[in-house]
């Protein structure tokens, strides 16, 4: 063994360990971004498309349409420079590769192996009968003493060579010292003499080079690895887990701690907190706070903000991340009306509309708001009130005159999802009934429909419809069913900086004490195959004939309930409240009691109602509270008897 | 001094393999090196908590104002100077002022506690608010310690039932503040919902 | 963080501070230690505890059924004004150190009333405020929100309506003006959603 180190002059080494640092390197990014390309085409198929989508178009603003060419593609031009690093890193490697396959020195070193199994000419599952004779046939051609006296000194010498080669191959197959020494070492001389390189040429290491090696090595681990690394750290640290700014966050918590009970909550107080995010200041440090919400002030009454526009747009394309983050912390602080105001500061912002009583009209593209204020004979504020006119009636309360801006304007508010609560309960997965210290869910049917269709009631869905898949699945995950309805289409919202799809807020709030009691849950995915069904209100005079409950679709919303259930047995009520961050009118609202009941008391419940097949629902009640009376009473009895008995024994 | 040897025990010959080099260190090298190392260690630990002491200092209270106490430290100036005479029932009424304020402090952060502690749990908030947070809670503390003490200085005996006063003041003034802040309500609610009203408050279609 | 006192005036006669100009959080300060020195003047006791006195009490009640009289006699506007003065009379005669259970409770037995007389005299905003004022220092039985949701219906916010009746029967379930309200607010919303 010896102890010299030599350098790779011959380039044996390098491109090895340079060919390993690029896969390393490419092969996990090759995958990312080829998973993100077939995600992407799925992402796009799945979601459903929308009438609204191709208005929302329509109406969008040139400032808009700008604004989104200008910033929209910023992942596409990542992506760019990422598909190119990769195409130049598997260049490299092709590179490598063939010079590692020219490079003779390689070549060499790699035939140098021993081989005995090629050497005898044989197959390497080979008998020992085998082998002995083809080593016979072989040693009858090499042999020194059986070779023709023609041959040259250095021919003679190379298949002197090679019969020794043989009869070591030969003797690393049978003989045993020798076949040991092939299994450790490779080769039945035993160790051979190994060469320890350092994969650098030797320029690099000696002489004047070496110092700037030295000095390379210093620079890379003091100064340059520190500094890439506190600056990723900062910048995580500089943002939460919500993603928002730290400052901004820590900000609402400011005014969320400070809040005063008796304040009331508008959005021009959530407004007013939006435009000390740290996030605007960043993007632009030479505007003040005030300026940040004069520019809010004058994206929601659609004023155009001068050479100030591109920052208008830039900072409330901003606001989408800033205020879910401030939902999330009023909703950890419990507070239920700034919760509900920010949800609809979201609206105001999307709609470029402010929180009026008429929100739900003016949201409406190419609505007069002058006409429509003086006009009104009844005090329209709904959409649905709006609907139980005629179209051109609806042309004059709104003020539109022109036939295409009536007919477009009418199918954007035809098109504006409504929720209608079909039913709710708590439910755990498995069972019939919540038992104390379970874990329920929330599961909501609901009907998205639009305000121009007729009301009906939800009695007149028959069951049937309401039921769900009960296999393991479910029970492992109940919300795995949610991912089979349809993402959200395209809001209309031809005044906001980016494309969006928008969900709704699912928000559980204690009736007890009124407050709120977990974080949001988005709802993301529902169909909106309702929207395009003809039932409108004016025209469907026979709601008993002309309804058919198995057109219409049932969308599902599962709310995951944080607590487990209380362990008393009663009835807990809580308010569910469902708001859309898109578009006014669009929320559901309602009470929804939790009866935690023992499972015992069930069973009997369900028996005896089986045995009396009694329809009252008084009966079955009382038959409850019977049921539970007896078993009381029959443990009351087995306790004295228990009693008795013992006293008896002891007496004897 | 030591001297790098080696001993050589290979296959086949050696032909003027490179030569190693011994080199010449010193005793004291190694004892050099470390005691440069504890030292700079130790230089840069005092320096580190010396900045983390200030920075936590320069926090901002996670209360917006401190009012309360700066009027009464104000007053307590004012009537030390002698340039106007402060009534000493003005100082008192001054100290029950920022006792109750005290009071309510303490009680906020109390009924905080597990959702501030659940935004921090959570990630919705940064290392430096729950840092603030917990500054806070000792700060609140420590006021209101003085708080007794600058009574007790006040009117010896008085503390025990400063502090029984103290939180009936808190809540009176806490009750008092919702009550006026009806007529403010009725104007905003108003506005919101787009309601006029006559002077007798009754709706005006 | 200290705010500026830079402004601040004392008068010594009256004893009272002043600050013009100041922000909000500097008024209520002010006014709040003006309050006190005037309860301390007025006060002989240096050891002075939370005990409710007697005398306040007495007028304060006088005032108020001097109110409920009124009302009997069908004079409710001038109802209203008495117990308004009571309110006021409350405000100004209790010290801020009487203890606050007994003073909780003598407003909130005073506006339930003002509620009332609000309610029949069509002063349906000023009536939602004192609920609101009773819901958040803690009184929450049915009748309050029985009146809410009236209150609420009668100034046309439906939804809001709703919200308030639902929690009503959620704490009350077997209330039957509740379910009698929710029945109507259900109508009323119909019309205003154009579902009828």
């Amino acid at each position: 063994m010896t102890q010299s180190y030599d350098y790779d002059e011959g380039s044996e080494t390098w491109p090895f360990f340079v060919l390993a640092v690029l896969c390393v390197v490419l092969v996990p990014l090759t995958l990312m971004q080829a998973y993100e390309i077939i995600a992407a085409k799925d992402e796009d198929s799945s979601s459903q498309s929308s009438p609204l989508e191709k208005l929302s178009e329509k109406y969008t603003g040139d400032q808009v349409k700008r604004f989104r060419a200008k910033f929209a593609p910023k992942k596409s031009k990542l992506l760019a420079r990422r598909n190119l690093v990769i195409i130049a890193g598997w260049c490299m490697v092709a590179f490598l590769i063939n010079k590692i396959g020219s490079n003779g020195a390689i070549k060499d070193a790699a035939t140098l192996l021993f081989d005995p199994y090629a050497l005898l000419d044989i197959s390497a599952s080979s008998t020992d009968r085998e082998i002995r004779s083809a080593y016979r046939k072989l040693s009858v051609k090499f042999h020194p003493d059986k070779l023709s006296k023609d041959l040259s000194a250095d021919e003679r010498t190379v298949l002197e060579e090679q019969y020794v080669m043989i009869t070591k191959a030969y003797k690393a197959l049978t003989d045993e010292i020798t076949r040991e020494n092939y299994l450790r070492y490779g080769h039945p001389d035993g160790p051979q003499a190994t060469s320890h390189g350092i994969a650098l040429p030797k320029f690099l290491v000696d002489s004047s080079a070496s110092t700037l090696m030295v000095l390379g090595y210093i620079a890379l681990l003091g100064f340059i690895l520190p500094f890439f690394v506190s600056r990723w750290w900062s910048k995580t640290q500089s943002f939460t887990k919500k993603g928002i700014h730290a400052r901004s966050a820590s900000y609402f918590a400011d005014r969320l701690f400070n809040f005063k009970p008796s304040q009331v909550v508008t959005t021009g107080l959530i407004l007013n907190w939006l435009s000390h995010a740290a996030e605007f200041k960043l993007l632009y440090p030479d505007l003040t706070q005030e300026t940040f919400e004069s520019l809010l002030y004058d994206h929601i009454n659609r004023r155009h903000s001068g050479e100030l526009e591109t920052a208008k747009l830039r900072i409330v394309a901003k606001t989408h991340a800033l205020l879910f983050g401030l939902l999330d912390i009023a909703t950890t602080f419990r507070n239920l009306e700034i919760s509900t105001v920010a949800i609809d500061t979201f609206k105001s912002i999307v709609q470029a509309t402010p929180l009026t009583s008429h929100s739900q009209i003016l949201q409406l593209p190419n609505v007069d708001a002058k006409r429509f204020e003086e006009g009104s004979v009844d005090d329209i504020r709904t959409l649905g009130k709006l609907f139980t006119f005629e179209d051109e009636k609806i042309g004059k309360i709104l003020g539109i005159e022109d036939e295409t801006k009536l007919r477009e304007t009418l199918s954007v508010a035809a098109n504006i999802p409504h929720l209608k609560l079909l039913r709710a309960e708590f439910t755990v997965p498995g069972e019939s009934v919540v038992t104390p210290l379970s874990t329920p869910h929330i599961s909501v049917k609901v009907l998205v429909r639009s305000a121009k269709h007729k009301f009906f009631t939800p009695n007149k869905i028959p069951d049937e419809l309401y039921k769900e898949e009960q296999d393991f699945d479910s029970l492992r995950d109940p919300f795995a069913s949610l991912s089979n309805q349809p993402a959200l289409p395209r809001t209309f919202a031809p005044h906001f900086p980016a494309k969006r799809s928008g969900c709704w807020c699912a928000l559980v709030v204690l009736q007890k004490d009124g407050k709120v009691i977990q974080t949001p849950m988005l709802v993301d995915r529902l169909s909106f195959a309702n929207l395009n069904k003809d039932f409108d209100k004016r025209t469907v005079k026979d709601l008993e004939k002309e309804f058919n409950p198995e057109e219409w679709e049932i969308g599902t919303i599962k709310i995951p309930f944080s607590q487990p259930a209380p362990d008393q047995k009663g009835d807990y009520y809580f308010r569910v409240i469902v708001k859309s961050t898109e578009y006014f009118g669009a929320d559901l609202d309602f009470t929804l009691p939790m009866m935690v009941r023992e499972l015992s008391e069930v069973e009997g419940a369900e028996k005896i109602a089986d045995d009396s097949a009694s329809d009252e629902d008084d009966s079955d009640l009382e038959d409850d509270e019977e049921d539970s009376n007896d078993e009381l009473e029959d443990d009351e009895d087995s306790d004295y008897t228990d009693i008795d008995t013992d006293t008896e024994v002891e007496e004897n | 001094m030591s001297s790098n040897y080696s001993d050589f025990n290979s296959t086949f010959t050696e032909d003027g393999g490179p030569t190693v080099e011994t080199k010449v260190v010193s005793f004291y090298t190694p004892l050099l090196y470390v005691s440069i190392l504890v030292v700079s260690l130790a230089v840069f630990a005092s320096h580190y908590r010396k900045k983390t002491v200030q920075e936590l200092s320069r926090l901002p209270s996670m209360f917006d104002e401190s009012v309360a106490r700066d009027l009464y430290y104000e007053l307590k100036q004012m009537s030390e100077s002698e340039e106007t005479k402060v009534h000493e029932k003005v100082l008192k009424a001054a100290l029950l002022n920022r006792g109750a304020e005290a009071i309510r402090r303490t009680l906020k952060l109390k009924e905080s506690e597990p959702q501030v502690t659940m935004l921090y749990k959570n990630g919705s908030v940064g290392e430096e608010y729950w840092k603030r947070y917990q500054n806070e809670v000792k700060l609140v503390d420590l006021e209101f310690k003085e708080c007794i003490q600058e009574a007790e200085m006040m009117q010896p005996g008085w503390p025990q039932l400063f502090v029984g006063v103290c939180r009936e003041i808190c809540f009176n003034q806490a009750l008092k503040r919702r009550y006026q802040a009806i007529l403010l309500r009725k104007d905003v609610f108003a506005v919101q919902w787009d309601l006029k009203f006559d002077d007798n408050g009754r709706l005006l279609e | 963080m200290s705010t500026d006192l830079s402004e601040l005036q004392y008068n010594p006669n009256s004893k009272l501070l002043g600050l013009p100009h100041s922000s909000e959080d500097v008024t209520m300060n002010i006014s709040q230690i003006n309050k006190l020195t005037q309860d301390l003047v007025a006060e002989t006791n240096a050891n002075f505890t939370p005990q409710p006195h007697a005398e306040s009490t007495a007028m304060i009640k006088k005032m108020f059924e001097n109110g409920l009289k009124q009302t009997q006699q069908q004079k409710l506007a001038d109802a209203l004004k008495s117990i308004n003065l009571a309110i006021e009379m409350a405000q100004r005669k209790r010290t801020t150190w009487e203890a606050f259970a007994v003073q909780l409770q003598e407003l909130q037995f005073m506006l339930k009333n003002r509620v009332d007389l609000c309610l029949v005299q069509g002063r349906f905003m000023d009536a939602l405020q004192d609920l609101d004022f009773l819901q958040n220092t803690g009184l929450n039985s049915s009748d309050v929100f029985i009146r809410k949701t009236d209150a609420l219906i009668k100034l046309k916010q439906y939804e809001q309506a709703r919200a308030e009746c639902e929690r009503g029967l959620s704490l009350d379930p077997t209330n039957v003006k509740l379910k009698a309200l929710l029945i109507e607010n259900t109508r009323r919303l119909a019309e205003y959603n154009g579902d009828i």
